[in-house]
């Protein structure tokens, strides 16, 4: 990977304007789109992207060729493409960066990747705090109908895609897909059993991709470039870059667009400036509140998909969040929990009260009415959640909360002894 | 189909079957909440959960469909861990209500914890605290502590009844089952609820504290308050055995049928049932004036079967009249056709039926009697009694059944029954006839005689004594029985006539319908 | 309180109904648009929503108490949520929500008695490299610290 790394969601961010139609195709804006819909057919644009090893960037990393590509053609529905703007996992803020300056970037990958797989119709459920980002977006919208870049016949293409807005009004389960098509349906946002999964019945009963704003905003790129390029800029089974989004006890949070694999130490002291004056490193969220924690001694550790699920944690929305030695984790522990506890659906028993079982006895610890028992406890609850629930927000749950007591337990007892 | 193995049992079944259902259909049983037959899976309540070789992660029975060479383990210990792990997060949540909570004894919670859980609390924390006796229908209560939000009963509304009257409200642990606003669960179904309820959060105030489920036996039996034909169990309570009339039916419940009922049976029944037992004729009586005099029965048919020879072969016909309804059995009235039609030729038989309802739609059906297929079949006209086939110049008219009550008021029938000779009534319950009578004979109830009912689809059903009699009451086709051997008429082919099942197989030889084996259940 | 929605507001909900290919398919925009024009969502808004969308009103109620956006009872002029997640908290949250609640002379979930502002907790705004931040009704501010909170508060008037 080349020194002077490209940077392909978030160069041309600080231009004016760049949320503007003509400032965005004054830098190239919309050429890839063209390209694909004039010069490409559907299956070719298909099979680039899943040659350029693009995983999706929402927290499971799936790869997203390989998601479109399970999309049945033969079946007498419409298909229709979610955009997963939810962003709801704590630590993470890039989509919202996506879509404040750049939101025709991602118009611009919605209508690729619609054409891809023959999608008339997109969604973006944008969670309801992000008012401000709905609105540029809603913008953006009218003028790329204005500009024939979505609509009917998009750029003389004959290609016809419509998109809309669709706000979420606070539920982090809302990011999860298959509770996002039903919140879409109007309906509470309860997941669904998987299988089916919502390729073949998604949203309204008809095949459906879903796909995060980050993964769809790297999908112009991959057009124009090719795909050997996209895995040239990141790894060989996993290209592009990442938008690491640093939170938390450093001297310059922020994003910071960076090849996949980047080392985790280098962003936090490197780019992110390292910790503030005076504070020392503990431990690190990699990935977002549901990645399992890290040691300081830890960090030495490539940023991508495998490399973290093989250290036990996971890459997830690449949100960094950087804890410093004042910081005590039976707070973290607390603040885990309680989010949790408060975001779970409640339709599936293990996740409606084994998060709330977990809060309350964390609380009471923290209260200085705990044992170390209660560690063992908090654990084997978490055990009892992980891969038990309807959906994989039992496992976001519970994996916290044993890594936490499994690396930090001389810790948490002594704060116990302490009170 | 498809080759499987559960718990190292090899087995075939049909392509598309859940492992549950493959799994039941060999005798094995898998514990589940939320799954009900009726809907489609749910997959929330996770205690199904089992080991699948080579998938990773354990799976829902209810929902997975099973296929060619899947080796299913419903008892390893991952998944005997899994499901303790369930319960413990229910009972977690869970109010200690079981001394007070009518579900105990037919509890699936406290089943699964006996059979799955023999655990100790580990729960040291407040338990949340719910309401616990909301009104959610006339006779419904919720207790929102009890309820493990298996969401059954939202999902019988919205998709069995389609009235939607109860939702989710909040989420997480805070979730809860409510009506909305003022409006309750008003519809023809709600008490269905309750059975579908695992646990005793939906309760029924027609049985709440009366009795315990385990001082309750169960019978299979057939609801007679309209055409449908719906299956039920009667739970009764068997009665102590010195002490004569205490047994007592305490509630309905549906018993599963594909064809006619699916797994629901509507309130009218379920509250109709409960009155058969109402007012209960024990004696028979004669009645001259002010005076009632207890009668043996060999006296009362003594003196029916005197009054009938009196009056002479030619006059029979014309001075007899027999009042029958649409409720009595294939058998019964198979032996008032043999007796009363072929033996002594009567040609005044009329009906009185309770007069038809609205169908709701569902399963209640506008025609309130429960045999009217089987009459018809059998050759009887159904022709319902008007008050001009009182006037004329009967000597002998013989009722069965207290319904003309309900068509006539005492007003108008006493004018047309006065003239009448002698008036003989059959029935189980006190209706107000019985002041317009002069031989009043007490028949036993749908829950002390047995025979078969057909349906308005055509369907035989068997039904058998629940228990009694009550007093001195007697089946109706034991009466007519006793009168026709009284009357000396002989029924060929039918020399005994004392099994039911042996007059069944008379009338299937006599009347091709009739030759459908009886259904006992689906 | 009318028993209607304005002219205005019905036509941009049948804009937004023609959106998608089941009516109910709109309910939570309709419920945003709803709750700006009225202020909150009770009975009578559910029932007017629940009408225009061919839905039972219970299913109205479903949705909006399962979100934590969809107010039931109207809120002051200024609704104050902070952020009590994990980077807000590991950056001093806790002690801004002590500070507001001091300030405001409410707890948590209350209202000024004056109506201006009602003071709320929750979850990550997405906006955790400003940390602490809060969003009042849809206008974030990040970086806080008892002087910014003083002096965003006093600008709002």
């Amino acid at each position: 990977m080349s020194p002077a790394a490209e940077k392909i969601l978030t160069r041309n961010f600080g231009l004016e304007s760049y949320f503007k139609i003509g400032v965005y195709r004054k830098h190239n804006g919309y050429r890839a789109q063209k390209k694909a819909l004039l010069e490409m057919n559907p299956a070719q644009v298909l099979e680039e992207v899943k040659k350029a090893g693009l995983r999706g960037r929402g927290g499971a990393g799936f790869p997203a060729g390989l998601k479109w590509s399970f999309v049945p053609q033969n079946v007498d529905k419409p298909r229709y493409l979610c955009v997963n703007a939810d962003e709801g996992e704590p630590g993470t803020f890039k989509d919202r960066y996506i879509l404040a300056h750049n939101p025709h970037l991602l118009l611009e990958g919605i209508v690729i990747t619609a054409f891809a797989v023959g999608i008339h119709a997109a969604y973006v459920y944008i969670r309801g705090e992000y008012e401000a980002m709905a609105r540029r977006l809603e913008g953006a919208i009218a003028e790329a109908y204005e500009s024939a870049c979505l609509g009917k016949n998009i750029m003389a293409s004959g290609f016809d895609l419509d998109v809309f807005v669709h706000r979420g009004a606070g539920a982090y389960i809302c990011g999860e897909e298959t509770a996002l098509l039903e919140s879409l349906e109007g309906k509470r946002g309860h997941p669904r059993v998987k299988p089916p999964f919502p390729a073949s019945v998604g949203l309204f009963q008809c095949p459906t991709v879903i796909n995060n704003v980050e993964t769809l905003a790297n999908i112009p790129s991959i057009i124009e470039h090719g795909a050997q390029w996209f895995l040239d800029q990141g790894l060989p089974r996993d290209g592009g870059t990442r938008m690491f989004g640093v939170s938390g006890a450093v001297v310059r949070p922020g994003i910071y667009e960076l090849p996949v694999g980047t080392s985790l130490k280098k962003i936090i002291f490197d780019h992110a400036g390292g910790l503030k004056p005076g504070k020392t490193l503990k431990a690190v969220i990699p990935g977002g509140l549901s990645s399992p924690i890290l040691r300081a001694d830890e960090i030495d550790i490539q940023m991508d998909c495998d490399s973290l699920a093989g250290a036990g944690s996971m890459l997830g929305s690449a949100a960094i969040i950087v804890i410093d030695t004042e910081s005590s984790i039976m707070d973290v522990l607390k603040t885990v929990a309680k989010f949790y506890a408060h975001e779970s659906c409640g339709q599936c028993t293990p996740c409606r009260v084994g998060t709330t079982w977990i809060h309350k006895i964390i609380k009471r610890m923290a209260a200085g009415e705990g044992e170390a028992e209660d560690l063992d406890a908090i654990v084997r609850l978490a055990f009892n959640i992980k891969g038990k629930t309807l959906c994989p927000m039992g496992d976001a749950a519970a994996m916290p909360i044993i890594s936490m007591v499994q690396k930090f337990r001389t810790e948490l007892e002594s704060s116990l002894r302490k009170m | 189909m498809v080759k499987v193995v559960i718990d190292n049992l090899p087995l075939e079944t049909q392509p598309g079957l859940t492992v549950l259902k493959a799994a039941q259909q060999a005798g094995i049983s898998i514990p589940h909440l939320c799954y009900h037959p009726a809907f489609i899976p749910e997959g929330s309540c996770r205690m199904c959960l089992v080991e699948i070789e080579g998938l990773p992660k354990l799976e829902l029975a209810c929902s997975t469909v099973v296929r060619e060479g899947m080796k299913i383990s419903t008892q390893s210990p991952r998944v005997r861990e899994a499901r303790r792990g369930v319960l413990e997060f229910l009972l977690a949540d869970h109010p200690l209500d079981c001394p007070i909570c009518d579900k105990a004894g037919e509890c699936k919670l406290q089943d699964y914890y006996g059979e799955y859980g023999l655990f100790e609390s580990a729960f040291r924390e407040e338990k949340e605290k719910k309401d616990k006796k909301i009104r959610i229908a006339d006779n419904l209560i919720l207790d929102r502590e009890r309820c493990i939000l298996c969401t059954r009963c939202v999902r019988f509304l919205r998709e069995v009844t389609k009235t939607q009257e109860l939702g989710i409200f909040h989420r997480g642990i805070r979730s809860e089952i409510s009506t909305y606003e003022a409006e309750l669960v008003q519809n023809n179904y709600s008490v269905n609820l309750v059975d579908l309820c695992p646990v005793g959060a939906i309760t029924d105030t027609e049985f709440r504290f009366k009795t315990r489920a385990w001082f309750l036996k169960q019978m299979e039996s057939i609801c007679p308050l309209c055409s449908q034909g719906c299956n039920i169990y009667v739970d009764y309570h068997p009665g102590f055995p010195r002490i004569p009339g205490t047994a007592k039916v305490f509630r309905i419940r549906p018993r599963a049928n594909d064809t006619i009922n699916g797994h629901w049976i509507c309130n009218f029944g379920r509250a109709g049932y409960l009155l058969l037992e109402k007012d209960r004729w024990m004696n028979p009586v004669w009645r001259k004036g002010d005076r009632e005099t207890i009668l043996s029965w060999e006296k009362a048919l003594q003196v029916l079967a005197e009054k009938l020879r009196g009056l002479g072969a030619s006059r029979e016909k014309a001075s007899v009249s027999l009042l029958l309804n649409s409720g009595l059995t294939n058998e019964t009235l198979f032996l008032t056709k043999k007796i009363f039609k072929d033996g002594l030729g009567l040609e005044k038989i009329y009906f009185a039926d309770p007069r038809p309802g609205t169908g709701d739609g569902l399963l209640l059906q506008p025609d309130r009697t429960s045999n009217a297929r089987g009459a018809k079949e059998m050759g009887f006209s159904l022709r319902q009694v008007g008050l001009e086939d009182f006037s004329q110049g009967l000597d002998i008219l013989i009722i069965i059944g207290p319904y003309l009550a309900e068509l006539f008021s005492p007003a108008e029938l006493k004018p047309a029954l006065d003239p009448i000779g002698t008036k003989f009534l059959l029935t189980s319950r006190a209706s107000g006839l019985e002041s317009l009578v002069d031989f009043v004979l007490p028949a036993s109830s749908m829950n002390e005689t047995s025979g078969t009912l057909t349906n308005k689809d055509g369907i035989i059903q068997r039904f058998s004594r629940v228990f009694g009699p009550c007093g001195e009451s007697r089946p109706e086709w034991v009466f007519i029985r006793d009168l026709g051997k009284e009357l000396d008429i002989p029924i060929p082919g039918m020399p005994s006539l004392t099994d039911l099942e042996a007059v069944f197989r008379e009338l299937g030889h006599e009347i091709p319908f009739f030759r459908n084996e009886p259904s006992w259940k689906s | 309180m009318s028993l209607d929605l304005s002219s205005g507001l019905k036509k941009k909900i049948e804009e937004i109904v023609s959106h998608y290919p089941k009516k109910e398919a709109a309910l939570l925009p309709v419920l945003h648009l709803v709750q700006r024009e009225r202020g909150s969502i009770t009975a009578e808004e559910e029932r007017i929503v629940a009408g225009l969308l061919g839905l039972h009103p219970i299913k109205v109620r479903e949705v909006v108490t399962f979100h934590t956006m969809f107010m039931q009872k109207p809120l002051g002029t200024y609704h104050i949520q902070v952020c009590s997640n994990l980077t807000c908290s590991l950056l001093g949250g806790e002690k801004l929500i002590d500070y507001l609640q001091k300030k405001l002379g409410v707890r948590i979930g209350e209202t000024t008695g004056d109506g201006r502002f009602t003071l709320s907790q929750v979850e990550c705004l997405g906006a955790c490299e400003q940390a602490p931040c809060m969003m009042v009704n849809f206008n974030y501010y990040g970086h806080l610290d008892r002087d910014k909170l003083d002096a965003i508060l006093g600008g709002l008037a």
